[in-house]
């Protein structure tokens, strides 16, 4: 049985070092270069993994505090989720709606989500922040956003 | 160029209407950004470097480096008025600061805070200039064994001086590393760590990491604590006159602490953090009345501010006469330059000097920005600080977004920023440090040239770093900066039984 959190993380950095040494190991190599781009790769494979042992019988132990910011309440965890759904979403359409449209409905969305009342003042700020960023970018930076299906 | 005469365009550059106007908006954003608790100097720099994109260089980077020390002042603003530190630079600014702003004594504070970072900054400002050209002219000579050894360095201090487990800081080195594996190959055009996909064949661009790992890490923070951690409303300030008595305590202080201070951020992994620790710490042991720290004592306020603000010059050795960061801070500095098509290092002084003295002579002028335009204003951008929480989440998404779709149109890169945001929360939360990985990433792909360059001149023999003194006194330090935590620990132990 895993005695603390430091063995569990231990373990699943050693499973990902093995993985990188898995790929490193398939790299291409050639005759005649000292280091090869597998070099380096493998060297840092081996090390993390070495490093993943030396954490698993390390003797660190976290502090109370640290107990305390890995404790998040089921609530929380449910923000967490479904702000990620909205980023997801607001990536998802970033280009097809056009980034004044997307930012717009992600803004207005995640801040009424997470609990702003104010309506009128939220709307205000949705709209305006990214049109004035858009402005910017686009006609003064020359750094082209997309428009989406909006005609500008 | 001489000297003077580099000085000469520095101020030239520096005292334009444009470069006057970059300062101000520097050290504001700067200054704005470092009070919003969490949001340091490296989300500030990461945040601001899209609005840099098709400016002149120069002026981008003078405001760049505006934002990096208007942040740390920002931080100790929130860490005397809210006993929030915006950054780590700033911690031990609250022992003292806080105290003192709950004796109704808030514009005091701010004001010896204000005083003692623009001395501790300008101090800096002077040895900045004095040093960077002497270690540029002694850095040019350097050869790929002596960079890798100065990059390795770099790494093996911040891993051994971060806060908490070396082992995590180590851990967390390493990964960054091997994500600044994937991609091309520039030496033989192999693809590394692709999976396939034609959008990682360039590699991971620094932004996405720095904004993941920091903004959208602090981001999900926010979501999570948004109920517990209410900034409030900023207090009554007060007068922000100083006495004469209180000038009288400060000296002491803030003279020594700007040189140690500046010290302390030239070497790699220390930085403004450990600066201000190490100053109050001083102050404290060598003080008439070391009861009065913590409970409002000017000098205790004093020395880790002036401390803090010339350690963030300190760190611009490195960076502008080496071109190697020795920080997560200067890290990110390093990508904005390279965003902006400029390498700092030894040759910038000579090929760019009209960047490289007007970064530091723009630092004179934002260090009197900050004491007169900003001290008189912080009341007021203490109010912006009551942003509700909802709103400043969606913004910092919205931000993040921008800065890195304007860098690489793509839409996978906006995922993979994602992703490192949920890896960047997971690491707090599992107590690995975020800097080593930055630094760790932004040298990796340099390390790993330098160190392939070597071996292809030494013909694959490794003996080639230990030829060379530098890269030999070098690599001695790097052993020595991983073996003395380990010493340390065991010290403790014993001390223990």
């Amino acid at each position: 049985m895993l005695k603390n959190v430091n063995q569990r993380v231990a373990i699943v950095l050693a499973v990902l070092s093995a993985f990188y040494l898995v790929l490193s190991y398939q790299l291409p190599t050639y005759p005649y270069i000292p280091v090869d781009a597998d070099g380096v790769p493998k060297a840092l494979g081996w090390l993390l993994l070495a490093l993943s042992v030396g954490l698993f019988f390390s003797k660190d132990r976290d502090s109370e505090e640290q107990k305390a910011k890995r404790h998040i309440p089921k609530k929380d965890v449910i923000s967490l989720l479904v702000v990620f759904l909205l980023v997801f979403l607001y990536i998802t359409f970033f280009e097809s709606l056009g980034f004044i449209l997307a930012t717009v409905l992600f803004v207005f969305s995640s801040t009424w989500y997470l609990g702003y009342k104010k309506h009128m003042v939220n709307a205000i700020v949705s709209i305006l922040f990214p049109i004035i960023l858009y402005s910017i970018f686009v006609y003064m930076l020359q750094i082209r956003l997309p428009a989406g299906i909006l005609p500008f | 160029m001489g000297a003077l005469e580099g000085i000469a365009t520095g101020f030239q550059v520096a005292l334009s209407l444009e470069g006057i106007m970059f300062v101000l908006i520097g050290v504001f954003v700067g200054t704005f950004i470092g009070m919003l608790p969490g949001l340091g100097p490296i989300s500030a720099i990461a945040i601001m470097i899209p609005i840099t994109y098709g400016m002149d260089p120069t002026m981008a980077l003078v405001m760049m480096a505006g934002v990096y020390y208007g942040a740390v002042f920002g931080g100790s603003t929130s860490s005397i008025l809210l006993n929030a530190p915006g950054i780590s630079g700033t911690v031990a600014s609250a022992f003292d600061g806080y105290p003192m702003a709950q004796q109704g004594k808030a514009g005091k504070a701010l004001a010896i805070a204000a005083l003692s970072s623009f001395v501790g900054g300008t101090i800096s400002v002077v040895l900045l200039m004095i040093f960077a050209p002497m270690l540029a002219s002694v850095a040019i000579s350097f050869g790929p064994p002596a960079y890798f050894a100065l990059m390795l360095l770099g790494l093996s201090a911040i891993a051994s001086l971060s806060e908490g487990s070396t082992i995590k800081a180590m851990i967390s080195a390493v990964v960054g590393f091997m994500i600044a594996t994937i991609g091309i190959d520039p030496q033989t055009g192999t693809a590394r760590f692709n999976f396939g996909s034609a959008n990682l064949l360039d590699g991971i661009d620094f932004l996405v990491i720095a904004l993941g790992l920091f903004a959208i890490a602090e981001v999900c923070y926010l979501i999570m604590n948004r109920a517990k951690k209410s900034v409030g409303t900023a207090k009554e300030i007060g007068s922000l006159r100083l006495s004469k008595n209180d000038m009288k305590e400060m000296s002491g202080p803030v003279g020594r602490q700007s040189f140690l201070g500046f010290i302390l951020g030239i070497l790699p992994g220390a930085g403004a953090t450990i600066a201000s620790f190490i100053s109050y710490i001083t102050e404290k042991k060598i003080a008439k009345n070391p009861d009065e720290f913590g409970k409002g004592s000017v000098k205790g306020l004093a020395a880790p501010e002036a401390s803090n603000n010339a350690a963030t010059s300190g760190a611009f050795v490195p960076l502008l006469s080496l071109g190697i960061p020795g920080s997560g801070t200067t890290a990110v500095m390093l990508g904005a330059f390279l965003v902006l098509g400029l390498q700092p290092g030894p040759m910038m002084m000579t090929d760019r000097p009209e960047v490289f003295w007007g970064i530091i002579a723009s630092m004179y002028i934002g260090n009197i920005f900050l004491l007169i335009l900003n001290l008189p204003l912080i009341p007021y951008i203490a109010r912006l600080l009551t942003i509700p929480r909802p709103m400043l989440i969606s913004l910092v998404i919205m931000f993040s977004f921008i800065g890195v779709y304007a860098i690489s149109f793509s839409v996978f890169d906006l995922y993979l920023l994602l992703a490192f945001g949920v890896l960047g929360l997971l690491m707090r939360m599992f107590a690995f440090p975020a800097p080593p990985f930055i630094l760790a990433f932004i040298l990796g792909g340099m390390m790993e040239q330098s160190f392939r360059q070597s071996m292809t001149i030494s013909g694959g023999n490794i003996s080639i770093f230990f030829e060379n003194n530098i890269s030999l006194v070098l690599i001695i330090l790097s052993v020595l900066s991983f073996i003395f935590p380990i010493i340390k620990t065991i010290r403790t132990k014993k001390k223990e039984a």
